[in-house]
């Protein structure tokens, strides 16, 4: 076996060849002031989400669909399977129809569908997205002004933390997995009340950043002569590194003041039991404090998961896990669908009407935090028995500052998934033109819902 | 090429080797073939090593991701997130302050400052060399030092304290890329200057983090430094002496607890109604079982590797006990326990370990148990299910064994090639639930633990361990496990011969573990330089290369 190279030919295979560029975001707190909202009285920011589930939504191939209305545009009925979103129906939209087109590229099971949705391109192995998942350029349009850029949650109680954010395609973000973490993160240590009368800078936090320069420093000699793929691990730690210059540079900062900001209790350390009621319950204290981080300023970004894609959530007691009984459970013949998927997909669901209820509960100018927010919730299959990846379930809830015209049902006939991504990246105000490659590439969002 | 000492003895004037210290680099710096992120045990070795054991680690590390069976092929595809960055930022911040408390800073500094109020350049520098050699596991460069420098005077100056500067630098150095991940550099091979080789540091730490979990110590590094390391005889006497040290111990442990999965426990869910005795106590237990038996058989008794599948001598502690249901008399936490002769538990499969690692939160999983025995011990990954399956036969699992249910997937076409191979083994485990306990019957109906296994027929868990005990496959997996870890590499379709040379060593040895890494660790392809992995980001094709299963992708029983 030949183990040594020409070192002229590494370089040529190392260097040459497609590299791969990140877009370093820019530090632009001090451009723009952190003073776009809130005090004086402006345009309130906009928020995003996206809320993950996994297991989509019943829709049999013989036609016993649970969740997809019958009346498209405005006024859509409530399926049995929406029945949790009844309440808010008039804040959010129902995508139906939309489609992952793999130009090739296999199904992958429960990873091909949200891989799609995010990153735009079917990916070909079930560990890597393509490339980066989309909220990360929404994040680097809204997110670079507040202390965390993004938090990411994970309510699933899995065997592994699950997160779907991406920067790189191949390195996922590390979520918060239990309320106590997230409220830790975003109310402990570093957190500075907005309303507080007294604040001071912390002198500390230049001494703090004085550590970070001299990793700076060596930015260029270490990026010297790397690899492509270890480039974009390199990469990947400076982005990280900024964020958290970003955050004492804002720290540094007198916070503007936000009357929605009220300082949560800490919340009680939960069971581990992946069973359906306890992650529900995870779900909404879950939202109240990503709510509360987000009337507080902390953040404007985030990506908060359910269940995993092939779901390990159960009814506590049941011996089998939702993912089994998706593909177990025969279809009754009367029924026309699987009564005991459908029964979970409706509890399920439950925990997204409850998320979005949270978020509407806080008054925030002369509406709610929901209607300054875009949610895009989503799943990785449509009817999870076939793993089809056909009409996965999207919906955005939430008004994005009066852009999303919410509230409708969009039937599509086999479109691309990435429409409705480029339609949430448009309405929250990322400058995207068009998203996705092959045959997912759009440049064109759902106008009917943007107004 | 342009080499330069780029590391002076007057920068690096209290650097613990003490000889001039140098560094090869062409005018833009080393060439780096390979990075990968440093593992929660690495880590915590290496702070352990470097500041001593009494150094509280505090924090939530960034979880690891397993590629091809392995964490640490994982390893080699991760980077910082912000949220981790956040982490290890207060962690590098906290172990500062542990290390430069007023009790421990005399001995941690080894210098005093001539105004404790102010910045003082000649103890600094002693102190930035002191620790920054041993976390970047190679001399710091001129420029690393002077930024280090710098951070230590402006911060003692603004804060008027020499310490609070000191604390500064050395958090620089703890959130520092070069800690964080193991950078691989090449250097041109002076027996052949067109080619490159591995330098000398990042040769000795590959062998640390083999054989210790942890950075290379001194006497490594003096070896890098003075070249040895690239001799026969300097690495015959490295790998005697770290095969000889009690940190032996930490490195086979950490290379079975990546390789048997046993992180898993970390995040292990069961259904409480179902599994009324399982607990976190339990769970750390079962980990902590298989951990001693796997160390005292193969490392401490260097007994024979397929052993492993047959032994019944083991440990357990008060937890364990009352699952396996046997009595525990001793007053001590743990105590050995050897299983009856007429027990259906022997070796490692029967432990609660694997057993409850691969099954449902309420349910045992024939299926998951025999994917992961064909993954872990035998280095075949299952594809993925197809995405568009026939459903329609399956039974309801209320009603009679599970193996019912998986008879018809074995003669369904969809199915039937993965779970012909992956549920035989699995059925001879039945006789164990989700959670190892004992049992015959399921809904009722006695469980048939009889199999075929690739055309051999066997009866229960004793069966499968003697079959599996004489399967050349075994030890052949050990062994290409051992060499993925430690070159962090997907093994290829070309490094087969080689695999199988060493294979056969190995045997030749007795399948004595120890043996096989310093076996594995003295061949030349040991420093190959991991060239694929920078050349490509997606899998190699092969069968060892293809992708791990996903996480209960598809329909797993």
């Amino acid at each position: 076996m030949s183990l040594r190279f020409n070192r002229r030919s590494i370089l040529r295979g190392m260097l040459g060849g497609s590299a791969v560029y990140m877009g370093l975001p820019a530090l632009d707190v001090f451009l723009n002031g952190n003073g776009t909202a809130f005090a004086d009285g402006a345009k309130l920011p906009v928020r995003f989400g996206t809320y993950f589930w996994g297991l989509g939504l019943t829709d049999t191939p013989t036609g016993g669909t649970r969740w997809v209305p019958k009346k498209v545009g405005a006024d859509y009925e409530i399926t049995p399977e929406l029945e949790s979103l009844a309440a808010l129906k008039s804040k959010v939209s129902v995508f139906s129809g939309f489609r992952v087109i793999g130009d090739g590229r296999p199904n992958l099971v429960h990873w091909s569908g949200h891989a799609s949705i995010l990153a735009g391109t079917a990916p070909a192995t079930a560990t890597r997205f393509a490339g980066p998942s989309f909220d990360t350029n929404i994040a680097a349009a809204i997110g670079t002004s507040t202390r965390f850029r993004v938090l990411d949650v994970d309510a699933s109680v899995s065997r592994q933390p699950v997160s779907y954010s991406t920067l790189s395609g191949g390195s996922f973000s590390t979520p918060e997995t239990t309320p106590l973490a997230l409220y830790t993160r975003i109310f402990g240590n570093g957190f500075q009340d907005p309303n507080s009368a007294n604040w001071k800078p912390d002198p500390s936090i230049m001494l703090r950043r004085s550590v970070l320069s001299a990793v700076t420093d060596q930015r260029r000699s270490l990026l010297a002569n790397v690899g492509r793929a270890d480039q974009v691990k390199l990469d990947q730690y400076f982005s990280s590194l900024r964020d958290m210059e970003n955050q004492l540079a804002i720290q540094l900062q007198k916070p503007e003041k936000c009357e929605s900001c009220v300082i949560p209790k800490a919340p009680a350390e939960v069971r581990r039991s992946a069973s359906v009621d306890v992650v529900n319950a995870n779900t909404k204290s879950m939202a109240k404090l990503l709510a509360m981080a987000m009337a507080c300023n902390q953040t404007r970004v985030f990506n908060f998961v359910h269940t995993a894609g092939a779901s390990e959530t159960y009814i506590a007691g049941q011996s089998k896990i939702y993912h089994q009984i998706t593909h177990d459970e025969p279809t009754d013949a009367q029924l026309g669908y699987q009564p005991q998927t459908s029964k979970l997909a409706a509890l399920v669901m439950q925990a997204f009407g409850d998320f979005l209820g949270e978020m509407n509960a806080i008054k925030e100018g002369a509406g709610t935090l929901l209607d300054n927010s875009l949610i895009m919730g989503f799943s990785d299959t449509g009817y999870a028995k076939i793993h089809a990846i056909e009409n996965i379930p999207m919906f955005l809830a939430g008004g994005a500052g009066g852009r999303h015209k919410a509230g409708q049902h969009v039937a599509s006939k086999g479109d691309a998934v990435t429409r409705v991504s480029l339609t949430a990246m448009q309405l929250v105000g990322a400058p995207v033109g068009e998203f996705g490659t092959g045959t997912m590439k759009t440049a064109h969002p759902i106008n009917e819902v943007m107004a | 090429m342009v080499c330069a000492a780029v590391a002076s003895a007057a920068v690096l004037g209290g650097s613990i080797g003490g000889a001039a210290p140098v560094a090869a680099q062409s005018a833009d710096g080393p060439v780096k073939v390979g990075i990968r992120r440093i593992t929660e045990t690495q880590y915590r070795h290496t702070i352990a090593d470097v500041f001593g054991p009494a150094v509280k680690i505090a924090a939530r590390f960034e979880p690891e991701k397993r590629e091809g069976g392995l964490l640490a092929l994982g390893s080699t595809q991760l980077s910082l997130t912000s949220s981790g960055f956040e982490q290890y930022f207060a962690l590098a911040g906290s172990i500062a302050e542990q290390v430069l408390s007023e009790a421990g800073r005399d001995a941690a500094v080894g210098c005093k400052p001539v105004d404790a109020t102010k910045s003082d350049e000649a103890c600094s520098r002693q102190f930035v060399s002191r620790y920054g050699e041993p976390l970047f596991r190679r001399p710091l460069t001129q420029s690393e030092a002077a930024s280090l420098l710098k951070v230590a005077t402006a911060g003692a100056n603004q804060s008027h304290d020499f310490y609070a500067g000191l604390k500064l630098a050395l958090t620089s150095l703890l959130i520092a890329p070069e800690f964080i991940f193991r950078i691989e550099t090449a250097e041109p091979d002076p027996g052949a200057p067109q080619q490159l080789r591995l330098d000398g540091y990042t040769k000795v730490s590959r062998l640390s983090f083999l054989f210790w979990d942890t950075a290379p110590d001194a006497e490594l590094l003096e070896s890098a430094r003075s070249g040895a390391i690239h001799t026969g005889a300097g690495l015959r006497q490295q790998l005697a002496r770290m095969v000889a040290s009690p940190r032996f111990e930490a490195g086979a442990l950490a290379f079975f607890t990546d390789m048997l999965q046993l992180d898993g426990f970390d995040n292990l869910i069961k259904d409480p109604a179902t599994y009324p005795k399982f607990n976190q106590s339990v769970a750390d237990a079962a980990r902590e079982q298989t951990r001693r038996t796997t160390i005292d058989l193969l490392i401490d008794k260097r007994q024979d590797y397929r052993d492993l599948f047959t032994s019944n001598a083991t440990f357990i502690n008060r937890y364990l006990a009352a699952v396996y249901q046997v009595p525990f008399k001793s007053a001590e936490e743990w105590a050995p326990y050897t299983f009856p002769e007429s027990s259906e538990r022997a070796g490692i499969l029967t432990q609660v370990s694997f057993l409850t690692l691969f099954a449902h939160p309420a349910a045992s999983s024939p299926t998951r148990r025999g994917i992961k025995l064909h993954e872990i011990f035998m280095c075949e990954p299952t594809p993925d299910p197809p995405a568009n399956v026939d459903f329609s036969k399956v039974r309801d699992s209320t009603k009679g064994t599970v193996r019912g249910r998986l008879l018809d997937h074995m003669e369904n076409t969809g199915c039937a090639g993965c779970h012909r191979r992956s549920d035989p083994p699995g059925l001879a485990l039945e006789h164990f639930d989700g959670l190892g306990q004992l049992r015959a019957q399921e809904n009722g109906a006695p469980i048939d633990v009889s199999t075929d296994f690739g055309g051999t027929k066997f009866e229960g868990a004793r069966g499968l361990a003697n079959y599996l005990h004489d399967n050349p496959k075994i030890p052949a997996c050990l062994v290409r496990n051992v060499y993925s870890y430690g070159i962090g590499r997907k093994t290829t379709s070309r490094d087969e011969g080689y695999l199988a040379e060493q294979a056969k060593a190995f045997a030749g040895n007795g399948y004595r573990v120890p043996d096989l890494m310093v076996q594995i660790a003295t061949t030349p392809q040991f420093f190959a330089l991991n060239v694929t992995s920078n050349v490509t980001a997606e899998p190699q094709p092969g069968p060892a290369a293809a992708e791990p299963p996903q996480q209960s992708a598809g329909a797993i029983q």
